[in-house]
């Protein structure tokens, strides 16, 4: 098993960098959404200090920006398996002795491993918009992982949806229909303790809260949140529970 | 090829339905197929006929309905992981990773087949196909028949037993075909594969395969060399066009008549020979109600034609074409 998820899994990646349209185009948009947006909403985030905790709204801004594009990659491991049954690879592939398990998970962490390239980028980009980093290494270490949990958990989650889909259309729909609520109803863009009730329950839920909360202390200097760590890593468990059964059980080859 | 040895593929009472209990289309229906090591066997029939559906099946990509099937000596359904270890499979379209070099689609095979010490044979099978030189060029670069025969080399890369053909020269120009004709006699000879190929060319399973068994609506109708099979048929077909009806019993009653059987306006009479048939027939039949005959000596195309009444290649459009003008006439009236 290990050797088939290797090759599929260096399969994945090669396929993503030898494109560099994709690989471009993966970096570049949440640097927008932090050019556009960050600098657009700036002027306003600074009248509200109080409210986003620091007068520098980028500042606030990237981890919220990082957390939803770890939901946004989570299209292209559906994608990738989409494509693979339109052009008969997935046959390829299962008249060897590989599972159709192995399959989703090289799919999870191929897309998942996509959304993390796009950590330095952003960081860089940050620095360059004035953002000023000091977090010990494990700090940054627990922000990678927990990024990495996240896209884990939404590639697993989209890869069980498309489980049986060979339309083209279907990630792509599916993503626009995910990710907006998610996004706003998480911590991504602005605190959530303005929001009313029922949307609180939501951003309690809602991963992407934690992702951007975690962020967001490490950056601010406020330390470990041990519990929105522990809670990312419990979703991508389950998440990824469930695209390996589902995958298992309902994968479609062709 | 000794009596004692296991046959590379088994096959007992094989059914395949798609969709639902009894509403679903049968497309396997009681397949009985016993393939011997060594050799290369046929699957011949019209598109739909369930050629690809038995590949399917037998490869693990299709579950079984009813009924049996082993592959290299293991049973499809209770130790697939066994047989998917053990075959081969060149898709009718080629499916390689394009954007990849030759050595690489050779790597993902042998970590797919968690091969060790896969270079050295994979080396050999570049040499054998003549592609070592272009081994790290990108496969998006290759001509058509390149990628046929870097796809056969996959196949081959994990010493198989069995190697599957869906279709393997269709969509090919005269020259490619020719070549591969000639790849899937030498692979045969060279790493002693049993290699089962599905084709509905009549001219390709009469050259290529050692046996062949001829299907239609999922049934397996036929089965022999092609030899054998050619003579089933001990006869001449003609086919004659009119523009009224023949009179059937008069024409059975000439000699040499084997039998007469009606399609609209078409007739296809079986002689012992066509050569004493035909004066008989222009006697018998007015010159100007003839409007084409054509006379068949026995091949596997007059086998299929013998056994189903139809035509290998011409099957779908016809009756297509016959639903439509039905359509028409009810949709006027």
């Amino acid at each position: 098993m290990r050797s088939q998820l290797w090759g599929l899994y260096v399969r994945e990646i090669l396929r993503t960098f030898r494109n560099p349209f994709v690989v471009l185009i993966t970096v570049v948009q949440p640097f927008m959404w932090l050019a556009f947006f960050g600098s657009g909403f700036a002027q306003y985030a600074k009248d509200l200090a109080s409210v986003y905790g620091t007068s520098n709204y980028i500042e606030f801004l990237l981890p919220g920006v990082l957390s939803t594009s770890m939901l946004s990659v989570g299209m292209f491991g559906s994608m990738s398996t989409i494509q693979d049954k339109r052009f008969g690879f997935m046959k390829r592939i299962l008249i060897t002795p590989t599972s159709k398990e192995v399959i989703f998970l090289s799919k999870a962490f191929g897309s998942a491993t996509r959304g993390l390239i796009q950590i330095p980028v952003m960081i860089a980009a940050a620095l360059a918009f004035g953002v000023t980093f000091s977090l010990s290494p494990l700090e940054w270490a627990v922000w990678i992982f927990a990024l990495l949990f996240t896209a884990l958990g939404f590639s697993s989650m989209f890869l069980a949806i498309t489980a049986r889909s060979t339309d083209w259309q279907t990630p792509g729909v599916v993503s626009n229909f995910i990710t907006m609520p998610l996004m706003f109803s998480s911590a991504a863009l602005y605190p959530s303790s303005g929001f009313p009730t029922w949307m609180k329950v939501i951003s309690a839920w809602n991963p992407i809260s934690y992702t951007a909360t975690l962020g967001r202390d490490l950056v601010l200097g406020s330390g470990i949140d041990a519990t929105a760590f522990g809670y990312l890593a419990i979703f991508a468990v389950i998440m990824v529970a469930i695209g390996y059964v589902v995958s298992a059980k309902w994968l479609r080859v062709e | 090829m000794t009596e004692a040895e296991p046959p590379a593929i088994d096959v007992r009472s094989l059914s395949k339905r798609y969709g639902n209990h009894e509403h679903g289309v049968l497309a396997l229906d009681r397949v009985t197929l016993s393939i011997p090591k060594g050799c290369v066997f046929g699957l011949l029939g019209p598109n739909g006929a369930g050629k690809t559906t038995l590949i399917k099946v037998l490869t693990g990509i299709s579950d079984i309905t009813s009924g049996d099937a082993s592959v290299a000596g293991f049973d499809v359904r209770r130790e697939s992981m066994k047989v998917r270890a053990r075959i081969g499979w060149v898709a009718a379209e080629v499916i390689l990773d394009d954007d990849f070099s030759a050595w690489e689609n050779l790597w993902l095979q042998a970590r797919l087949q968690d091969l060790t010490g896969w270079e050295e044979r994979a080396d050999h099978l570049l040499e054998y196909f003549s592609l070592k030189d272009r081994k790290d060029d990108k496969v998006s670069h290759f001509s058509t028949g390149m990628r046929k025969k870097l796809e056969i080399a996959l196949a081959l890369l994990h010493q198989p037993t069995v190697i599957f053909m869906d279709e393997p020269t269709i969509g090919l120009d005269v020259g490619t075909r020719r070549m591969l004709w000639d790849i899937v006699t030498g692979v045969r000879k060279e790493f002693g594969v049993t290699v089962l190929l599905t084709t509905h060319y009549i001219e390709e399973a009469d050259a290529l395969c050692d046996r062949l068994a001829i299907i239609d609506q999922g049934r397996i109708i036929a089965e022999g060399t092609p030899s054998e099979l050619k003579a089933r048929v001990h006869a001449d077909l003609v086919q004659i066009e009119t523009a009224h009806d023949l009179d059937t019993q008069r024409i059975s009653a000439l000699p040499g008549v084997q039998e007469v059987r009606a399609q609209g306006n078409d007739w296809m009479i079986r002689v012992a020979s066509s050569e004493d048939f035909l004066p008989r027939l222009l006697a018998t039949v007015p010159a100007e109600d003839v409007r084409r005959i054509s006379v068949e000596k026995p091949s596997l195309e007059t086998v299929f034609l013998d056994l189903t009444g139809r035509r290998i290649g011409q099957e779908e459009p016809m009756r297509d074409i016959r639903k439509f003008y039905m359509q028409m006439r009810r949709a006027r009236s």
